[in-house]
């Protein structure tokens, strides 16, 4: 991603010695870590356990990270690494069982990696440009995604506006999620679906 | 010029992920992580794991090794330490052999402290919870801190 610019100033002051930018970056990759250790299929105190490490190597590693837009990607490779110690460790206990390649452990396809690294980007920029909406968008675009959806007679009563301004509200407030810096960074980086990566047009103008 | 990849009804389904990916992690979960903070510009040389023979052993072995004991070594500038964990104690020794203490730091819990000896030798036992890392202060003045060791 060329807009590294956030992730690159909050380990940057984390390193200074900022609690208040670790705790964002904490934040912000936690879910990357998490949905990691779901895909091993691994228990809560094993996940805690490889959470707790990879977070406790990020501490020592942050006088020496060179390029901190290979953060996600070191967090994700850190984390499948632990997964694989957590898992390797807990099948020599069983000992006897049958033996299982590490190789058939999850997460060792690299096109899988790059894709589970690019979500959770994805995900944390649209976070960000979510927390970054009016309150008034924030309580629409909430119930809006409410599951099982919330009837808009009912949303129209919650924010007290008109059924009928509900979806050109939803279109204003998504506008504003494109213009966010975090999102407009990512869309002017995407290749469209189907697109020559050579021939990339100018999107989000 | 809107990207089809981000129309409304895309993007809505894309914030919807988000949020939950965000909802799934379990609160302690991220807090751990904050907590590890505490360990950050600790006033050490980082020594840095240069052997581990259970990395050696990384395929199934074909019988139980737990009987045999697992063998660290972490490489400072200034001086190595050697391990060797057992079942229910760590042996280790610094190299070269030097006066002074090891601190045995669990990531939660209170440190313990063990003399080096004469030779450089130490003991720890019972077992630290797990992870932890070793904490070398020589008389000399030379402070170590070992990786975190995970058992």
């Amino acid at each position: 991603m060329r807009d590294d610019a956030p992730v690159a100033t909050l380990v940057a002051r984390a390193r200074d010695g900022d609690k208040h930018a670790w705790d964002a970056i904490v934040d912000r990759y936690a879910p990357l870590i998490w949905s990691i250790c779901r895909r091993y299929r691994l228990d809560r105190p094993d996940a805690d356990d490889v959470g707790q490490s990879v977070w406790l190597r990020l501490v020592d590693q942050l006088a020496f990270i060179r390029d901190p837009a290979a953060l996600p990607g070191w967090l994700a490779t850190t984390t499948r690494r632990e997964c694989g110690r957590v898992l390797s460790a807990a099948r020599r206990q069983e000992a006897l069982g049958d033996a299982v390649d590490a190789e058939d452990m999850p997460g060792d396809d690299p096109e899988a990696a790059e894709r589970e690294v690019l979500a959770a980007e994805r995900n944390a920029a649209l976070r960000e440009a979510f927390a970054h909406l009016p309150p008034r968008c924030q309580r629409l675009i909430g119930l809006l995604l409410e599951d099982p959806p919330v009837p808009y007679a009912d949303i129209s009563a919650t924010l007290g506006i008109p059924v009928g301004s509900i979806g050109p509200s939803r279109a204003r407030c998504l506008d504003r999620v494109r213009r966010h810096p975090a999102i407009a960074a990512l869309i002017s980086n995407e290749i469209p679906a189907g697109g020559d990566p050579n021939d990339q047009p100018a999107v989000g103008r | 010029m809107t990207s089809q990849q981000w129309a409304d009804d895309r993007l809505m389904a894309a914030l919807g992920e988000a949020v939950r990916a965000a909802r799934a992690v379990p609160p302690e979960f991220t807090e751990a992580g904050k907590a590890a903070y505490t360990w950050h510009n600790v006033d050490a040389e980082l020594a840095a794991l240069t052997f581990d023979s259970a990395a050696q052993a990384a395929a199934p072995a074909l019988r139980a090794e737990e009987a045999s004991p697992r063998f660290l070594t972490f490489a400072g500038a200034e001086l190595t330490i050697e391990l060797e964990i057992g079942p229910d104690s760590i042996v280790g020794q610094i190299v070269p052999s030097q006066p002074g203490h090891v601190d045995t730091c669990p990531a939660s819990g209170a440190a313990a402290t063990a003399e080096l000896d004469e030779i450089g030798c130490f003991i720890i036992r019972p077992l630290p919870p797990s992870p932890f890392r070793l904490h070398c202060h020589t008389a000399a003045g030379v402070s170590v801190l070992t990786t975190w060791i995970t058992l």
